[in-house]
């Protein structure tokens, strides 16, 4: 009987229906001896041609609604980077109660997103109980989302010239409370994180990236932050007070799935803080301003979505309806250092892999 | 008396499927599954196998490349099986009715049972609308459900219905898919 094992490729798939997904994507793994060596991607079940509806069915006032329904999980960082688009157009001035309100349900969302993603890469990763007691601790955000702004997932919230609600004394004290129960949850779950030996070394070189592929492959977001990259749009912005409400940007080295969860947790606490700040020092005025005039001329706004940058492209020719919506998402730009990344791993590890890049297909393919 | 229909009223699985929605249904279906809302203490779990599912939920408008996996995830759930539509743009397009690559509502392909709506369905929703979904489920027959669009013929594989030969593909048919 022979004993040398002749190297044979092997073809895949995963998706487009898979338990580990919840969005439908095609990943065709190829692999030799259980190690992959190739990927190929296919993204483009989701397409629903949002961006040619914006600039032919809608009119510019409504579109503000109709991009937050690209992705349920951002959805507020699109309704925001398209607001903040138009009123530049337009020249509107926004208060600044209006901004620092955006600014905390935009946070508020990070923070449910990033923990979503956080219990996924556990269910995956095999720590069912850990999805189970994340998932618990996520409620109470999403009810405070919908305290403020009426709606769990698709709020709603920011129009154009301003915000629709704003929340009494009463609610400011939930707020408060709510996020210090959750401060004191994440800062267990980093303990959690750091030591247990199923998730620590479970995830401990496992799906590494280093800086500088990370810098040639385009990476962005907290994929680009845990590999030591001061990658965040939030340090640069004019539109939104993230200066003056306490932002840092977080770091990790490593950059494999166990320094981008920590990545994750850390940003939940610099969010929790950014809150709170907010909250305290919430200034009076109104909360939404009169706009007048059709959007004129173009404009170009990014903004840091729970994934990553987020980019608008808007062109408008003074008439209600807009030229052009381009739209350029998170995880699109990250494909290609996620193939990078898959190659050389176990297939085993794939699913695991993949809900640490926490992908948004949605997004993705529009 | 063993009694299948008895044990399947008590350990619902559900196959869960987005066909193009937003994300937001879906993770309000997660949150169903999680500790808070806790759609496990009726025995509904979530499996990704259409072959041992009884329910499923469906989110999203039906993009035109997902409605041939949503048929033949369909027709490879073996009967009695129940369908909920989840969302509002599941059940008739909602904001997204009328786009270039969307048709508007799952029940264009496949028969619905229970329609869930809103942006996005809260998770009280879901639990009402899988609950009805499993009163249905005892009426149900075990007769094959054919898909109004997309369905091929009935082909037997020595004296069983082989699930692989039912679902069609898009134009291959006679072209009115």
């Amino acid at each position: 009987m022979s004993t040398t094992t002749k190297a044979v490729d092997m073809q895949i798939p995963l998706g487009a229906q898979h338990i580990s997904l919840l969005e439908p994507v095609k990943f065709t793994f190829t692999t030799q001896n259980e190690k992959i060596v190739d990927v190929g991607s296919d993204v483009g079940f989701v397409h629903r041609g949002v961006e040619h509806a914006c600039s032919s069915k809608f009119e510019f006032k409504q579109v503000g609604f109709v991009v937050a329904r690209i992705c349920g999980l951002c959805a507020i960082t699109h309704s925001m980077c398209y607001t903040a688009g138009v009123e530049k157009l337009l020249d509107a001035q926004v208060t600044q109660k209006a901004k620092y309100l955006r600014t905390l349900l935009i946070e508020l969302d990070r923070i449910h997103s990033h923990m979503l993603c956080l219990s996924h890469t556990c269910e995956n990763a095999g720590f069912e109980a850990m999805f189970m007691s994340l998932m618990g601790d996520r409620e109470p955000v999403m009810g405070l989302q919908e305290a403020i702004t009426g709606n769990r997932v698709q709020f709603d919230y920011i129009t154009i010239g301003g915000v629709t609600r704003e929340f009494d004394a009463q609610t400011a004290q939930k707020i408060i409370q709510v996020l210090g129960q959750t401060q004191k949850k994440i800062e267990g779950y980093i303990e959690e994180f750091q030591n247990n030996w199923s998730l620590s070394k479970k995830f401990e070189g496992i799906g590494a990236l280093s800086p500088e592929g990370a810098y040639e492959y385009n990476a962005i977001g907290p994929l680009a932050r845990a590999c030591g990259l001061q990658v965040d749009v939030r340090n640069g912005l004019d539109y939104l007070p993230y200066k003056e409400v306490g932002f840092t940007t977080i770091t990790q080295t490593g950059g494999d799935i166990h320094a981008r969860n920590m990545v994750r947790l850390y940003e939940i606490l610099n969010s929790i803080k950014m809150c709170r700040n907010i909250v305290e020092g919430l200034p009076e005025g109104e909360i939404q301003t009169k706009v007048r005039g059709k959007p004129q001329g173009e404009v170009i706004t990014r903004l840091e979505a729970p994934r990553g940058e987020l980019m608008y492209y808007l062109k408008g020719e003074n008439k209600k309806v807009l030229d052009r919506v381009r739209i350029k998402t998170p995880t699109f730009a990250t494909i290609p250092a996620m193939i990078e990344i898959f190659k050389g791993q176990d297939y085993a590890d794939a699913p695991a892999i993949l809900a640490s890049f926490d992908p948004c297909l949605s997004c993705t393919a529009k | 008396m063993f009694k299948l229909k008895n044990f399947r009223k008590r350990s619902l699985w559900i196959l869960h499927y987005n066909a193009g929605s937003c994300n937001g249904c879906d993770i309000e279906i997660l949150a169903c599954l999680g500790p808070t809302y806790d759609l496990e203490r009726f025995g509904v779990l979530n499996r990704g196998n259409p072959k041992q599912s009884d329910m499923l939920l469906i989110t999203g408008p039906v993009t035109y490349r997902s409605r041939e996996r949503v048929v033949e995830l369909f027709t490879q759930m073996p009967e009695p099986k129940v369908v909920v539509a989840v969302g509002s743009c599941t059940c008739t397009g909602g904001v997204f009715s009328g786009m270039y690559n969307v048709e508007d509502g799952v029940d264009k392909y496949i028969p619905v049972d229970v329609y869930i709506p809103g942006c996005a369905a809260t998770p009280e929703y879901i639990i009402d609308g899988v609950l009805k979904g499993l009163e249905l489920l005892e009426h149900k027959s075990k007769e094959i459900v054919k898909p109004k669009k997309l369905f091929k013929k009935l082909s037997f594989h020595k004296d069983h219905i082989d699930r692989r030969g039912i679902a069609g593909k898009v134009g291959e048919n006679d072209g009115k898919d």
